[in-house]
C-alpha cells in the first residue's frame, strides 16, 4: 500500500465524522436559511425573508446583545483566570497535582450536570452562596454589610451575572494550554532576570506575557467562538432564559426554541447562519486589530 | 576587589552529591576556567556562585563580602548562559539593554552603555535585529555585551562556546580572552572542552564527581597532573598508561604502579623499541599513530609511518609520569 493510501485510510474516519456531523448539517442548515421549514411539509422556498424578520425581530435583538455583551465580559474573564490560574500551578510543590485538576475538572462535567449544580448554588433562598453572603447580616435577608444579596435567578442583571460567573469554572482547556505554555518557556531567562533584580511584575510584563502572547492570542479568538455558543446549556438550566423576559436569552437559545418548540426550522438557521457570519466577523477583525501587535511578539 | 572564593562548598541533589567540598579561588582578575566531563558538577559550582542554586554547606565570598545566602542580584554578577538566554521578542539592543532597563537606569545612561558595550564585541552591526535573525557567534556576542553593559564584580561563563561551530568557537575564544584582558575584571569560565580551558584560562580548575582534582596553570595541569583522571581528561589523544609489563621494554617501573606518557613525547626515529603501526588518523598538521605495544604518538602528518611499516618506539624517562596504581595519584617526581 503506498504512503498515500495509508495515510488516506488513516484519514478516513475523522474525514466521515467531519463530513456527517459538521459538514452537511452545515450545508442544509445554510439552504434551510432561505426556506419556511416545519418538519411537516416539504421546504418552501422564502427567499432573504426569514433574514428581514429577524432585522425586525425584538427578541433576537435582545439574544444577540446578550450574546456579545456576554462574550465581552466573559472572554476576558476567562483568559485573566486561566492565566492567572496557569502562572500559579506551573511551578512543581506538593499538592499542586491536586490544584491542577481541580482548575481542570469543572470543564469536563457534562453541560447539564453542571448547570444542575449551579441551579442549587445559585438559588435565592438555600442556595450555599447567598447563604453564605446573608452570614452575619443584620437581618436573615441582608449581607454582613447591609444590603440584599444578588437574586440570581429573578433579576436580569443578577441572572446575566450568573450566567458569567458559570462560565469562569469551566477553563479547563485554555488553563492547561497555558500551564504547558508556561512550563515551555526557558528557564534561563527567568535565571537572567533573577540576576538583574527584576520584580515579579517587571518579570511578568517583560518576558511571560509576551511570550506568551502568540498563544494568548489564540485562545481569544478561540474562546470568543466559544463564549457565543457556550451559553445554551445555563440558559435553559438555570434561568430558562429568563427572568423575567429574554434577559438571558443568548442566540444558541433563540435557535433552539425556534427550531424545537415553535417548528420553525427555517427561521432559526437563518439566525444560525447570521451568528456563523457574525462570530467569523468577529474573529477577523480581532485577527487585523491585534496583528501588528502581534508582530512585537514575533518569537520568530 | 572582586575575588571569588570557595570554601567547603557541599551541595546535594537527592542523593547525588553534585558538589562534594569544593575549595576554589579565583584571583582578582583572573580568568580562571573550570573543566571537567559531564555531569561533574560545574555549572552547579557556577549557579552556586550566582545564587541560582543554594549551597547546603560552605561559604561563597565574592570581593570582601560573604554571599552564601544573598539573593542573585544582590551578588552583582552577571552570568553568560550556554543556550544565550537571549529574549526571542526583544531586539539585540533590547537583549543588551535589558539589566540596566529593569534597574531604571537613566535613558541617556542606557544608550551610552549599551553602545559601549556593543562595541566591545562587535555586536554593532545588528543591533536592531532579532535574536532569530543572528548566527550562533552573533548571539554569543550579544550574550556578552549583556553580560558587560551592568559593568558588575564578576562575569560567570556556563559552557558559552559549547553550541557553536568549530570555527566559530575558536573565533569566540580569542575574543573572550581579548574582553577579559580589556574589561579586566574576574572571570569564571565552565567547559567541558579541555582545548577551550587550556588555552584561554589563566588557571584551570580540572573537577571530577563534585571535587576540585587540580588546580594549577594550564601548563601545570598538563604537565604536571596530580592523578590518573587529570593526566587522561587533558590532552588528545590521550596519555599512554603503561602498566609495569607494558613499560618493561622501555624503562622497569616499580609494581603497583604505573607509567603515563604523552603521545607527542613519543618518538619514531633513532634506536627504540620495535613496534608495528596498526592505525594512522590524520588530524590536520598532526596524525596518531596508533602502536601494538599499546602505544599511540602525535606526530608531524608529514613525517607519519604507514599503517603496517615496522618502527622503532621511544621516549624520555623524565617526559614519563608515574602514578600510583591504586589510588591515581602522581608518585614524585
Amino acid at each position: 500500500m503506498t504512503e498515500r493510501r495509508q495515510l488516506a485510510l488513516m484519514l478516513a474516519p475523522y474525514l466521515f465524522g467531519i463530513a456527517a456531523l459538521v459538514a452537511i448539517p452545515a450545508v442544509v442548515t445554510f439552504g434551510l436559511a432561505f426556506t419556511q421549514y416545519d418538519l411537516l411539509r416539504s421546504p418552501e422556498f422564502v427567499g432573504l425573508e426569514n433574514f428581514r424578520e429577524l432585522a425586525r425581530d425584538d427578541i433576537f435583538a435582545t439574544a444577540l446583545k446578550n450574546s456579545l455583551v456576554f462574550a465581552a465580559i466573559a472572554v476576558p474573564l476567562r483568559l485573566g483566570a486561566a492565566l492567572g490560574l496557569a502562572l500559579l500551578l506551573h511551578r512543581r510543590y506538593t499538592g499542586v497535582g491536586g490544584y491542577r485538576s481541580s482548575a481542570a475538572l469543572p470543564t469536563v462535567i457534562p453541560d447539564i450536570a453542571y448547570g444542575l449544580v449551579w441551579l442549587w448554588l445559585f438559588n435565592p433562598l438555600y442556595g450555599p452562596i447567598n447563604l453564605l453572603l446573608r452570614w452575619q447580616g443584620d437581618s436573615p435577608t441582608t449581607t454582613a454589610w447591609g444590603v440584599q444579596p444578588p437574586q440570581w435567578l429573578t433579576h436580569p442583571n443578577d441572572a446575566r451575572a450568573a450566567i458569567i460567573i458559570m462560565s469562569l469554572f469551566t477553563i479547563g482547556e485554555g488553563f492547561v494550554i497555558l500551564l504547558v505554555t508556561r512550563q515551555g518557556l526557558p528557564s534561563e531567562l527567568y535565571e537572567l532576570a533573577a540576576l538583574e533584580d527584576a520584580t515579579a511584575w517587571g518579570i511578568f510584563r517583560r518576558i511571560t506575557l509576551p511570550l506568551m502572547t502568540p498563544i494568548l492570542l489564540l485562545l481569544f479568538a478561540r474562546d470568543t467562538i466559544f463564549s457565543l455558543q457556550w451559553t445554551f446549556v445555563p440558559a435553559l438550566v438555570v434561568t430558562e432564559g429568563g427572568p423575567p423576559q429574554f434577559s438571558t436569552t443568548y442566540v444558541p437559545l433563540f435557535v433552539y426554541r425556534n427550531a424545537f418548540e415553535y417548528l420553525r426550522y427555517g427561521y432559526a438557521a437563518s439566525a444560525t447562519l447570521l451568528m456563523f457570519v457574525l462570530t467569523a466577523l468577529i474573529v477577523w477583525l480581532q485577527w487585523r486589530i491585534v496583528r501588528r501587535w502581534r508582530k512585537g511578539f514575533a518569537v520568530g | 576587589m572582586s575575588r571569588i572564593e570557595l570554601q567547603g562548598v557541599r551541595k546535594r541533589f537527592g542523593a547525588t552529591a553534585a558538589l562534594d567540598g569544593v575549595d576554589v579561588e579565583a584571583k582578582d582578575g583572573e580568568l580562571l576556567v573550570v573543566v571537567g566531563p559531564s555531569g561533574c558538577g560545574k555549572s552547579t559550582l557556577l549557579r552556586c556562585i550566582a545564587g541560582l542554586e543554594a549551597v547546603d554547606e560552605g561559604t561563597i565570598r565574592i570581593g570582601d563580602r560573604d554571599v552564601t545566602n544573598v539573593k542573585p542580584a544582590a551578588r552583582n554578577v552577571s552570568m553568560v548562559f550556554q543556550s544565550y538566554a537571549l529574549f526571542p521578542h526583544l531586539t539585540v539592543r533590547e537583549n543588551i539593554a535589558f539589566g540596566l532597563v529593569v534597574r531604571e537606569e537613566p535613558k541617556a545612561v542606557v544608550r551610552e552603555r549599551v553602545a559601549e558595550a556593543s562595541k566591545l564585541v562587535g555586536a554593532e552591526p545588528f543591533l536592531d535585529r532579532r535574536p532569530y535573525e543572528l548566527s550562533g557567534g552573533e548571539r554569543q556576542r550579544v550574550a556578552l555585551a549583556r553580560a558587560l553593559v551592568r559593568r558588575p564584580e564578576a562575569y560567570l561563563l556556563d559552557e558559552p562556546l559549547s553550541n557553536l561551530d568549530a570555527g566559530t568557537r575558536v573565533e569566540m575564544r580569542t575574543e573572550i580572552r581579548r574582553l577579559h584582558r580589556e574589561v579586566g575584571s574576574t572571570m569564571v569560565h565552565v567547559t567541558h572542552d579541555q582545548v577551550e580551558a587550556m588555552t584561554i584560562g589563566d588557571r584551570v580548575v580540572v573537577l571530577d564527581a563534585g571535587r576540585v582534582r587540580q588546580v594549577g596553570t594550564p601548563d601545570e595541569v598538563y604537565s604536571r597532573p596530580t592523578d590518573l583522571f587529570v593526566a587522561r581528561f587533558l590532552g588528545t589523544p590521550a596519555i599512554n598508561v603503561l602498566t609495569p609489563q607494558e613499560a618493561r621494554a622501555f624503562f622497569a617501573i616499580p609494581e603497583g604502579t604505573v607509567l603515563g606518557v604523552r603521545p607527542e613525547q613519543v618518538r619514531l626515529d633513532g634506536d627504540g623499541v620495535p613496534s608495528r603501526v596498526e592505525l594512522v588518523e590524520v588530524a590536520g598538521s598532526d596524525a596518531y599513530v596508533f602502536l601494538d605495544r599499546g602505544l599511540v604518538a602525535r606526530v608531524a602528518t608529514d613525517a607519519r609511518p604507514a599503517e603496517g611499516a615496522e618502527v622503532r618506539a621511544r621516549f624520555d624517562r623524565e617526559a614519563a609520569h608515574l602514578f600510583d596504581e591504586a589510588t591515581g595519584r602522581r608518585i614524585q617526581p
